[in-house]
């Protein structure tokens, strides 16, 4: 159980991993990148959605009319990111970001982790594991995001966390900016991972 | 039970509606206070950067509270103002009544149809008056404040910002200082068809009732110059008039000079 239990964690982080993996929530790794706080905050945002919704499915799970069970899904979660939403306006710190990231959001709903871990995993098993399974899902992928926004803020406006670090003579590059550049990053990111770990290799 | 009956999905799919509807009604109302409170300083925030009280970024860096106890500080009246240039009712300067944003949107349409405008005029203890400005861009609506020197033809800052214009293209008018930063020391050329331009090559011919559009943000640029001039339509009248007589003065006083 214990090791069941570690493997549920460990496996969305590495060897699961919901974007490099499962190709699964690239539109908003490429939207929320340009800056390390929004991508912090996008990351912190999914991972309380994926859990959350997780939780609550599982425990409907033995109740939820199988007819019907994608439209309450979509309820739960469409209520997980409104409550996020809200809460983001109200904090006085991230009311800012929350109106840079704007559709992003409440484009969560839209993004397939968050569903894909209710069907795969919540619905079948027990609360506790489900919720791990989807902070883990969460971490996973915003573990990636983050590492994409380091590069891109980096380069493409010398800031981290908005603070400048390269020297101001150092020209920023847009094409860092621009999607596309997010783009060939995560490519990037694929390829040391599949590099790293054999298993991932197609024979 | 059977889960997969009728009566059950329909009592059941009910049921977690309502659940989920009150959770987030509740949620809603505790969150309201803080929420309009952020709107607020967020509203005064942008106004003050056009008036040019602080710079963009300090007022960023600047605390809820705060901002209200500068506006506060530095607001000298607030009033309204009809299409025909008068005044038609006050504003409070109390920071409990300050017109948000989503204030503009009704105006905005008021404008178009010719009915009862309540168009809000902030003058500030420095002599700058600030008007605001609402429009459509390209994916949602953009809106900001245009700050006026005493003689209220003379731009002395703009602020824009916008709801959903694409990144690194049409959000330039907010995001970018040296957008913004062009406006200041335009003239508004009050009466003329359009009273202010935004086009391009105006470095070249030098126009001071212009300002470059933004490059490959060709709508963001078209909504945000019609947003201009529907505005400044508006009040012209009262902005106007002044002008008239203040560029008048300005003559004189040359004529006097050259005697």
């Amino acid at each position: 159980m214990d090791k069941k239990l570690k493997e549920t964690i460990l496996n969305p982080i590495l060897k699961g991993n919901p974007i490099t993996v499962l190709i699964l929530g690239i539109c908003s790794s490429l939207a929320v990148t340009v800056q390390l706080k929004g991508a912090l905050v996008m990351a912190i945002s999914v991972t309380l959605v994926t859990g959350l919704s997780s939780l609550v499915c599982s425990l409907l799970r033995n109740s939820i009319p199988m007819r019907v069970r994608i439209i309450v899904q979509l309820v739960v979660v469409a209520m997980m990111v409104i409550l996020v939403d809200q809460v983001l306006k109200a904090g006085e710190g991230t009311y800012a970001i929350d109106k840079q990231l704007s559709v992003y959001i409440g484009l969560i709903i839209t993004n397939c982790i968050v569903m894909g871990r209710i069907e795969a995993f919540a619905l079948g098993n027990k609360p506790i594991p489900s919720l791990l399974d989807g902070l883990a899902n969460g971490v996973g992928y915003g573990l990636i995001l983050i590492i994409v926004a380091f590069f891109r803020e980096l380069l493409g406006s010398g800031t981290l966390f908005g603070l400048r670090v390269l020297p101001a003579a150092y020209v920023p590059n847009n094409l860092v900016i621009l999607p596309p550049f997010a783009l060939i990053l995560l490519g990037c990111i694929i390829w040391a991972h599949r590099a790293w770990d054999k298993d991932l290799q197609e024979k | 039970m059977n889960t997969n009956s009728n009566a059950y999905t329909v009592i059941y799919t009910t049921l977690v509606v309502v659940v989920v509807a009150a959770v987030l009604a509740f949620t809603a109302m505790k969150l309201k206070p803080s929420q309009s409170a952020n709107a607020k300083a967020e509203t005064l925030r942008q106004m003050m950067s056009a008036a040019g009280i602080k710079s963009t970024d300090e007022l960023y860096a600047t605390k809820n509270a705060d901002v209200l106890q500068l506006y506060a500080d530095n607001i000298e009246q607030a009033y309204t103002i009809g299409l025909d240039g008068e005044q038609n009712g006050t504003l409070s300067t109390e920071l409990k009544n300050i017109e948000l944003v989503d204030n503009l949107k009704p105006q905005n349409k008021a404008i178009k149809e010719n009915t009862g405008v309540t168009l809000p005029v902030y003058v500030f203890k420095s002599g700058v008056a600030v008007m605001p400005i609402y429009g459509a861009g390209l994916w949602g609506p953009i809106w900001g404040y245009v700050a006026f020197q005493p003689d209220h033809y003379t731009i002395a800052g703009a602020y824009f910002d916008h709801e959903s214009e694409t990144p690194g293209l049409g959000a330039k008018i907010k995001d970018e200082a040296w957008f913004r930063e062009k406006f200041i020391g335009k003239k508004v050329e009050w009466g003329a068809e359009p009273a202010f331009k935004l086009e391009k090559n105006v470095e070249a011919t030098g126009a001071e009732n212009a300002v470059d559009a933004i490059t490959g943000a060709t709508m963001t640029s078209k909504g945000l110059n019609e947003a201009l001039n529907v505005w400044f339509k508006a009040y012209e009248k009262h902005f106007g008039l002044g002008a008239f007589f203040g560029m008048l003065e300005e003559h004189e006083i040359t004529n006097e000079e050259e005697e």
